[in-house]
């Protein structure tokens, strides 16, 4: 396989996960917002997501709308959903003798969706989450259609390695951003819906109740994103990952520099024996900080080898 | 319907593909007008609405581009198929097969001995002074002596029903993919018609092309790949289509690298090497160090690995000299120089405005004639002399003056008409073919049908893609005209 389209198989999936990361988070901001009237997340999402230093504060429902619609519609917003899945169809559209035909289809399908003309005013009356659900389900259908129709050849390690580098990082975002900041004199804290919608956000608010049954601490959070292997949103289940692809890609490719295997069974390795207690003694920002470290030389070590070799 | 059928109001002086002259339905389309008859306006228009869906869902696209902001166009289809009968597409067939094999001598012949000039065929300066003609090319052998491996026929039918040949594109003719696509779509939209009509097959183009190639080297597994120009490309969707369905990579000249002349590509598991090129960039941008050293679509140093026999490229570069608008004129005779055989398919009679004679006889007939620059292609730079302005004659004679021989004149021929479904009525509309042949080391073949192509406008007689033409499926039924 082309580097060139190996390189692109990645980026396909990465923006499908970013897409899929950023509209799980307008839902539960608008959801929460729903509980708390407190429409303050939405400019820390605008900072930290698109990259945009709002001019006004955010005080009404009006103003959460108006937002939603720049966060996936604005086409001067390169990281607007719109901007991301027309990425991903890029992509897609490069790649063509090497995905299902199904797969092009759905990311087809989703980037003609969005694209409609008008389709953000259509949507300026609609109810947001309806919104955000029918295109949600078009991440699911290519998830799905991926997991059914794509040979388990190169291109599925390849889009797999970049699935799960994006997941990754967003877990490791989310522990960063949202609670290593968790603001503790903030009242909603102790509002049971705070923990619910923090937990929904990622994903994680089902495993959480049957695992820690219905009582929240920020501990059974960190312990349940960072380490627990059953999580498919957390840590170490996105390194396994990487770490399965990578080694099947080795093994296609017949390489023999072993260093990026080496890095991430490493990192897999760590993650393995890393308990809540060790966490706590180092420090949740140390632990993130170090894995950052390893997952920056993994990123490096993914482009020497596979995208841009030296001859 | 029966009454959309009666008011079908054919062109003057024009053949039509579904009906005869007095307005009768011609035999090879009879199921068909009775399938029209029993179907209700509204349904055409939805399976009209259908097939724009389906294009839009397949990505079967070309990009336009305006204010800096790519638009993306599905290509214009009629849902009416054109039907051909066998026996004359098998005439159509051997024509194409008779001329493809006498251009391809031709090249091999201008490229070394030139015995065509020496025996006084045609005149030096047509092929010295020609811009396509390629000084890198000469006494340099091809693989397998093959220079047209993929060469697209324009056909028209004149006035009496005979098809002439309008071009032969030897530059990467594109269309293929909307061959197939239009193909794929007329299967869903005549469920019953399709079967019963037994139409000859297009589907396995991407198979016949690929066995074709790998006869250029003896290797049991060559690699071949199709270089394209890239995603910005207005043809980028066939270029995908065909390495999809040919299941050969499809490169960028970004993706090659040069190692003691041979040509590999750079993939995940390292160098790989390559032995057959499909480009679909022209000579031109094909390698900076030849031809224009702008250029950073092709790969510098690929011309000298095609001339030192590690890679063959497909087309082979100057092709192009074969399909110039000033040397089609002597298709004929060099049909009857290298074959010694009578042409199958008729020339566009076609006058050489740098012959003094032949001018005059242009200009004082100019209603009836176009006039078309040797270089120009895409239905650019074409005067056609039946409806242009005093004015607009002069201003196009003065520029033609300054470089008389890069200009030919050919009559006006009035192609002929097919039934199109617009805007709510059955009309006439111009139609060509262009069939699509691929020559191998030992064999040329020629896909059955190809691409007919659809002048949209009201009497226009532009079919080209780039001016608004559209298209249709092409079905050759097992069945003749009057059979």
């Amino acid at each position: 396989m082309l580097s060139r389209v190996a390189n692109n198989l990645f980026w396909m999936d990465r923006y499908m996960e970013r897409s899929y990361g950023l509209l799980n988070l307008i839902k539960t901001t608008y959801n929460a917002t729903l509980d708390s009237g407190d429409y303050s997340d939405w400019s820390r999402i605008l900072t930290t997501y698109l990259g945009k230093t709002p001019e006004i504060e955010f005080r009404n429902h009006q103003d959460t709308i108006s937002t939603i619609l720049y966060i996936i519609f604005d086409d001067t917003n390169s990281n607007s959903v719109l901007n991301m899945i027309t990425k991903a169809r890029e992509n897609a559209r490069s790649v063509q003798e090497h995905i299902s035909r199904e797969l092009w289809l759905s990311v087809n399908k989703y980037y003609l969706h969005l694209s409609q003309d008008n389709i953000s005013a259509k949507y300026k009356k609609e109810d947001p989450i309806s919104i955000v659900n029918e295109l949600l389900q078009y991440n699911h259908i290519y998830y799905s259609v991926a997991d059914i129709s794509q040979e388990r050849g190169n291109a599925y390690c390849f889009m797999n390695l970049g699935k799960y580098l994006e997941r990754v990082v967003q877990s490791i975002d989310f522990l960063d951003v949202r609670i290593i900041n968790l603001d503790q004199n903030n009242e909603n804290l102790y509002e049971s819906y705070f923990f619910k919608n923090l937990l929904i956000s990622i994903g994680g608010y089902q495993l959480y109740l049957k695992t820690f049954k219905s009582i929240f601490s920020i501990e059974n959070i960190i312990e349940m994103i960072a380490i627990n292997e059953k999580f498919p949103r957390s840590i170490i289940y996105s390194v396994n990952k990487l770490n399965i692809h990578t080694q099947r890609l080795n093994n296609f490719n017949q390489i023999n520099d072993n260093k990026l295997i080496f890095l991430l069974g490493k990192l897999s390795s760590t993650l393995k024996y890393t308990t809540i207690e060790s966490i706590k003694i180092k420090g949740l920002e140390n632990f993130l900080k170090e894995i950052n470290v390893d997952l920056n030389k993994i990123s490096i070590s993914i482009d020497e080898t596979y995208f841009n070799q030296k001859y | 319907m029966e009454k959309l059928i009666g008011q079908y109001h054919q062109y003057p002086n024009t053949w039509d593909e579904m009906f005869d002259a007095s307005g009768g339905v011609r035999s090879l389309y009879q199921e068909f007008s009775s399938f029209l008859n029993n179907i209700e306006f509204e349904n055409l228009n939805q399976m009209k609405d259908f097939s724009n869906q389906f294009f839009r869902n397949q990505g079967v696209t070309f990009t336009v581009y305006n204010d800096n902001k790519g638009v993306e166009r599905i290509f214009p289809f009629d849902v009416i198929p054109r039907i051909i009968g066998i026996k004359e597409w098998t005439f159509i067939e051997k024509g194409i097969v008779q001329r493809i094999k006498t251009l391809n001598l031709f090249l091999r012949d201008i490229y070394h001995e030139q015995f065509i000039i020496k025996d006084k065929i045609i005149p030096p300066q047509l092929v010295i002074n020609n811009r396509y003609f390629i000084r890198e090319m000469i006494n340099l052998s091809v693989p397998k002596n093959v220079y047209t491996h993929i060469s697209g026929v324009d056909l028209i039918r004149d006035k009496s029903g005979d098809f002439h040949v309008l071009e032969d594109n030897l530059r990467t003719p594109s269309g293929v993919s909307y061959m197939l696509e239009n193909r794929e779509i007329t299967r869903r939209l005549y469920p019953n018609l399709m079967p019963k009509h037994k139409v000859l097959a297009v589907d396995n183009y991407p198979q016949m092309l690929y066995k074709q190639l790998k006869t250029l080297v003896d290797k049991s597994d060559p690699e071949i790949v199709l270089l394209t120009p890239g995603l910005y490309n207005s043809a980028y969707y066939e270029h995908t289509t065909l390495a999809r369905l040919m299941g050969v990579e499809l490169v960028e000249g970004s993706d090659l690298v040069l190692d003691n002349h041979e040509v590999f590509m750079k993939t995940a598991s390292g160098l790989r090497k390559i032995d057959i090129i499909y480009r679909r960039i022209d000579d031109d941008f094909l390698d900076p160090l030849s031809f224009n050293s702008q250029s950073v679509l092709g790969l510098a140093g690929i011309m000298e690995s095609f001339r030192q026999g590690k890679v063959c490229i497909v087309n082979a570069p100057g092709t192009g000299i074969a399909d110039d608008k000033a040397i089609y004129a002597y298709v004929p005779k060099m049909i009857q120089y290298y074959l010694n055989q009578e042409p199958i398919l008729k020339n566009i009679q076609t006058y050489q405005m740098d012959h003094p004679d032949q001018k005059e006889y242009v200009v004082n007939n100019i209603e009836k004639m176009v006039i078309k620059k040797t270089d120009g292609s895409g239905g650019y730079g074409m005067l056609m002399g039946n409806n242009v302005s005093e004015k607009e004659i002069d201003d196009y004679l003065h520029q033609l003056n300054k470089n008389p021989k890069n200009y030919i004149a050919q009559p006006i021929l009035n192609l002929s008409t097919a039934p199109c479904i617009l805007d709510n009525e059955l009309v006439p509309r111009c139609v060509d073919l262009r069939p699509f042949a691929i020559s191998g080391a030992n064999k040329i073949e020629v896909c059955p049908g190809g691409l007919t192509r659809v002048a949209m406008r009201k009497g226009s007689l532009v079919v080209n893609s780039s001016q608004g033409g559209g298209s249709k499926d092409t079905w050759i039924i097992n069945k003749s005209e009057d059979a």
